[in-house]
């Protein structure tokens, strides 16, 4: 980047993150800030799920989409990032940070299903 | 000569693809009620189209990012979220007709219920995705698709009055009897416009670009597929809409029907003209129909940052794959109640029309965005004409619902 900050609502949210592997594993559906009024504000990671996504529709839409869809919410420490593009890329494996296919209604279906397994 | 081959198969299979139900009823109706004066229409939807599918392989190959990466992006969660829940809903409903049109058809081939018929498409169409590769899908229904052929030859068989083709061409209004008739052209003008640069086509395009596994050094040869494949598979909407008026104008018939639109073929090539007729249609229709599918699963997928893809094993891609054998299951569902697959098709084309603005401008935004195409931005002929068919788009948008509402449909 040939900036000298990082512009956290055009960079970062919303951005696609990958593991180590390229794998994709959500958007950065919000980020999670510590600090308080008057002292330096840091971001601490990066959360990923129904949940932290939700929380930013008006309200009946908010509502609705809990009700259907949980709050799952995964937060990933900001240490794990290590390279902003058009991506953001994580250090671990997708599965180390709880954010794999495998915990999905969708996994149990289709892994059961025939040639699940073949390209 | 591997790479000729390559590129000549894509222009097949994207002019045996650019067929689908809608596109086939519209025109061959806006020949039968119009005559030539809509084929300007089917020129400037087809150069749209042409416009917006390069836009949007060029993105694909050059940032490895199909179209809702984009959408999410550029135009914020909430409104990307608005656009995913209407192009899943357009999805799904075009893939409902679709596959309603597999059975009209199995129908007319085989007889039997056509509900049955309808279940009978569904199972066909799950098989053939889930076990056939990407690229295997687009050649087999792609370049079957091309029997569709046949209604170009069809209607220059008809003898048409060449002159007054060429005038189609040129933006015109018919004289017409009142001014309800007025607004029904202008239903056309807009359904016709939609049903060629039907937003699907620009989600399937991007994507099946990184199912491809295309790079940046395949951005001439997309370049070719979209200009040579779309300009041939216009020139079959342009046969539809010539057939409906040499064929079915002069009997005042409205043909609502895929079977009545075989007629032409069947009228000037007899048993073989019905046959190959049959043939595209299937095949035009079920690659609409996985199209849709597939878009929806696709565009899902990449909105939510899941693992997508038909060259990623099925289980480590459980998500995408559960979400297009849903759309399957609901577009099957609903064809099963009873209606009317034309009319879900005209629905959608409507409500597609609606989308369009809201998928073509983050495309456009981004493939003018230096910083993020590089070397492959728009140059200011593709920006020229990038906004002149965004400000086309969006006023056929504005008008489509209330045309619809006015002219019940475009039956006048």
């Amino acid at each position: 980047m040939n900036q000298d900050y990082l512009d956290m609502a055009r960079q970062v949210l919303d951005r696609l993150v990958v593991d180590c592997n390229n794998v994709p594993c959500g958007r950065v559906d919000d980020l999670a800030i510590e600090g308080n009024p008057g002292t330096e504000l840091k971001i601490s990671g990066i959360l990923i799920g129904v949940g932290p996504a939700s929380n930013r529709l008006p309200e009946l839409a908010r509502v609705i989409v809990q009700k259907v869809f949980g709050k799952r919410r995964v937060t990933v420490p900001w240490s794990e990032v290590t390279v902003i593009t058009d991506h953001i890329k994580l250090k671990s494996k997708a599965n180390d940070l709880g954010l794999d296919e495998t915990r999905s209604v969708a996994f149990k279906i289709i892994s059961s299903l025939p040639g699940a397994w073949k390209k | 000569m591997k790479k000729l081959l390559e590129i000549f198969l894509s222009i097949l299979t994207a002019m045996g693809g650019f067929v689908e139900i809608g596109e086939l009823v519209f025109a061959v109706n806006a020949g039968a009620k119009f005559r030539y004066s809509l084929l300007w229409v089917v020129l400037l939807g087809t150069i749209g189209i042409m416009v917006y599918g390069e836009m949007s392989g060029r993105i694909a190959a050059q940032t490895q990012q199909p179209v809702f990466y984009l959408i999410r992006e550029r135009v914020g969660y909430a409104a990307g979220l608005g656009t995913l829940i209407a192009a899943s809903a357009v999805c799904l409903l075009t893939c409902a007709a679709e596959i309603g049109g597999i059975a009209l058809i199995l129908k007319l081939l085989f007889g039997g219920p056509y509900r049955l018929l309808v279940v009978c498409g569904f199972v066909f169409l799950v098989l053939a995705v889930w076990f056939l590769s990407f690229q295997w899908i687009e050649r087999v229904f792609g370049l079957l698709g091309l029997f569709m052929l046949v209604f170009v030859f069809a209607a220059v068989y008809l003898g048409p009055n060449w002159p007054d083709v060429a005038k189609g061409f040129m933006p015109n209004v018919p004289q017409l009897e009142t001014s309800h008739e007025y607004l029904v052209y202008g239903y056309f003008c807009v359904a016709l416009m939609s049903s060629i640069m039907l937003p699907y086509e620009t989600y399937f395009y991007s994507s099946g670009a990184i199912e491809d596994g295309w790079k940046p050094s395949d951005i001439p040869m997309n370049r070719i597929i979209v200009i040579i494949g779309f300009v041939l598979g216009g020139l079959l909407a342009v046969g539809l809409v010539m057939m409906g008026a040499q064929l079915f104008m002069p009997a005042q018939i409205e043909p609502q029907l895929p079977g009545t639109a075989a007629l032409g073929p069947i009228v000037t090539f007899g048993r073989w003209g019905m046959i190959l007729a049959l043939l595209g249609m299937f095949f035009a229709f079920g690659g609409a129909a996985i199209e849709n599918a597939l878009s929806g699963a696709y565009n899902l997928a990449q909105f939510f940052g899941w693992p997508w893809g038909k060259y990623r094993a099925p289980k480590t891609a459980s998500r995408f794959n559960l979400t297009w054998i849903v759309i399957f299951i609901l577009a099957t569902v609903i064809i099963i109640t009873g209606v009317d697959p034309v009319q879900v098709v005209e629905y959608s084309i409507i409500a597609a029309v609606v989308i369009l603005p809201f998928t073509y401008l983050p495309t456009l935004l981004a493939a003018r965005d230096k910083n993020y195409m590089g070397s492959h931005v728009n140059g200011w002929f593709a920006n020229v004409l990038g906004w002149f068919f965004f400000i086309i788009i969006t006023l056929a948008a504005l008008g489509a619902i209330p045309l619809l509402i006015i002219t019940h449909g475009g039956e006048g």
